[in-house]
């Protein structure tokens, strides 16, 4: 996919990598000539087909891992059978800080030059096993959009088993999107939890 | 105004870039590969993983270099029949270190990064329904990660387990186009004949991926009493079968019970029973696969 500024019939630079956040991620180009920008904002869907390529948005600074992407992107236990609902939104491109309890990496990358005689055991999810009794998740080293999809949200407001029903009802493909408006709604109105009032409120919005 | 052919660039990204260094760090893997082929079918329960081991296990008794990979990422079952499930993978200097099975089998499977032997694959994703837009994708990623993120070393033969599917091989083939060849595997029943003639049609005359040829699996039953054999599945012609696509008949290979529970233990059947019909009909297939394969290629490799 590429931009093309209509007014300076220029192709449009890459400027910045946003999210993923809920699914979403915002791709920002510019005009090289007048500096109009454009956003591309991704639904959860094409979000995870670029993630599917192993590619990373905005370039890779360095080379991809071993199997980066099917480590990062393995469920994590308990996950399987249920529906996740997005999670937090991290900088893509921003690597896990070396003192990540999660990130396992480091340890590796550190062993990896002498490998024949010190190679890491390497658990499921990326863990190495020493740190796999203690720290739960995945490895985050992978790029692109993997990242994000590391953390679940800390917090947010709860939702009743009638709000959840309501927003069963409308199509899937926008329920990511209604789930954060309403989210948004109800951190500007105070609500710390999302029940059919709340859904009332925002009924005219969106048809519930 | 311009189009988009007339852009260069993706405006930062270089996803083809990046696409390409995905290629070559595959190719560059697959240099010390003599041949990598796949076993298939489009029929499911014709035993093709049974048989992909089996047939890496006779290859491997005769001293050749061989790996195994466990391509059917959602019916994963190598790791358990080589008795490698449960083993911790290594990371070495340029990759994941296979696990190490029978008779120096080297193994890769997803169920060796999976949480339990019993958890099913499932990815993570902002939400698990409409996966169908991106969950092929992802098995093509994690294909082509197995093949280019593990340690092969110098082999003989990789072999790759597909799962069912007359879609499968096309997948392969876009992750791995310098696939060797493809063994196809049916039973000689008429259902999975028909199915596997798709599976035929669809390697030959689309893909043009060579054939090396057509196995009938399952194909009798020897008496562990008196030793007579009679026919599991009476009806299929595979003979028949392979001549009206015009691939090779391999031959046929007993089915012994044995075999499934050399599978549950994570035992070489053919070292385990060296004298069955069985292990003697998969050791003329692992020569004839290898010949064939010999003579189609004529590019040395580095000695091991």
């Amino acid at each position: 996919m590429k931009f093309l500024c209509v007014s300076c019939d220029e192709p449009m630079a890459l400027q910045d990598v946003r999210g993923p956040h809920e699914g979403s991620m915002s791709v920002i180009f510019g005009c090289p000539s007048c500096a109009w920008e454009v956003a591309m904002l991704t639904n959860s869907m094409e979000t995870q087909m670029v993630r599917s390529l192993g590619v990373k948005i905005g370039g890779r600074t360095v080379p991809a891992e071993p199997m980066e992407m099917v480590r990062a992107s393995l469920a994590p236990p308990g996950d399987g059978a249920s529906t996740t609902e997005a999670p937090a939104a991290a900088p893509q491109n921003t690597p896990a800080p070396a003192d990540d309890p999660k990130c396992p990496f480091p340890d590796m990358a550190a062993a990896m030059p002498e490998a024949a005689a010190t190679t890491p055991t390497v658990a499921p999810h990326g863990e190495t096993t020493a740190d796999a009794t203690t720290k739960s998740g995945k490895c985050p080293f992978t790029g692109m959009v993997n990242d994000a999809f590391e953390q679940q949200q800390a917090s947010g407001p709860v939702w009743t088993p009638e709000a959840e029903a309501r927003i069963a009802r409308i199509p899937s493909f926008a329920q990511a999107m209604v789930r954060k408006s309403i989210e948004q709604h109800a951190a500007e109105h105070g609500h710390a939890q999302i029940d059919g009032a709340v859904m009332d409120e925002v009924k005219g919005m969106f048809g519930m | 105004m311009k189009t988009y052919h007339d852009i260069a660039t993706d405006g930062g990204s270089d996803v083809i870039g990046q696409v390409t260094a995905q290629r070559a760090r595959l190719n560059d893997r697959l240099a010390t590969v003599r041949h990598t082929v796949a076993v298939m079918s489009g029929k499911g329960g014709v035993g093709k993983s049974s048989l992909a081991l089996n047939l890496a296990l006779a290859a491997a008794q005769s001293g050749l270099a061989v790996g195994l990979l466990d391509a059917d990422l959602n019916g994963a079952s190598l790791a358990k029949m080589t008795g490698t499930g449960g083993t911790p993978l290594h990371m070495g200097e340029d990759g994941f270190l296979p696990a190490k099975g029978p008779l120096g089998l080297k193994v890769m499977s997803i169920d060796l990064l999976l949480p339990g032997s019993g958890e099913p694959l499932m990815w993570d994703a902002p939400t698990q329904r409409d996966a169908y837009a991106w969950r092929g994708l992802m098995e093509a990623g994690a294909l082509r990660e197995f093949v280019a993120d593990t340690q092969w070393g110098a082999l003989d033969a990789l072999f790759i387990d597909l799962p069912p599917g007359t879609d499968k091989l096309p997948n392969l083939v876009d992750v791995l186009p310098q696939l060797s060849g493809a063994v196809i595997v049916t039973i000689p029943s008429g259902v999975s004949q028909f199915v596997v003639g798709k599976s035929i049609k669809m390697a030959t005359t689309l893909l043009e991926t060579p054939v090396l040829g057509l196995v009938e699996n399952m194909a009798s039953y020897v008496c562990s009493c008196c030793g007579h054999e009679e026919a599991l599945f009476p009806g299929g012609n595979t003979e028949a079968l392979a001549a009206t696509y015009g691939v090779p008949f391999l031959g046929r290979i007993p089915f012994d019970p044995r075999m499934a529970r050399c599978a549950d233990d994570g035992l070489p059947y053919v070292a385990q029973h060296p004298d069955a019909p069985a292990t003697q009909a998969l050791q003329v297939l692992a020569k004839q696969v290898m010949a064939t394969l010999n003579e189609t290629t004529t590019e040395t490799l580095p000695s091991r």
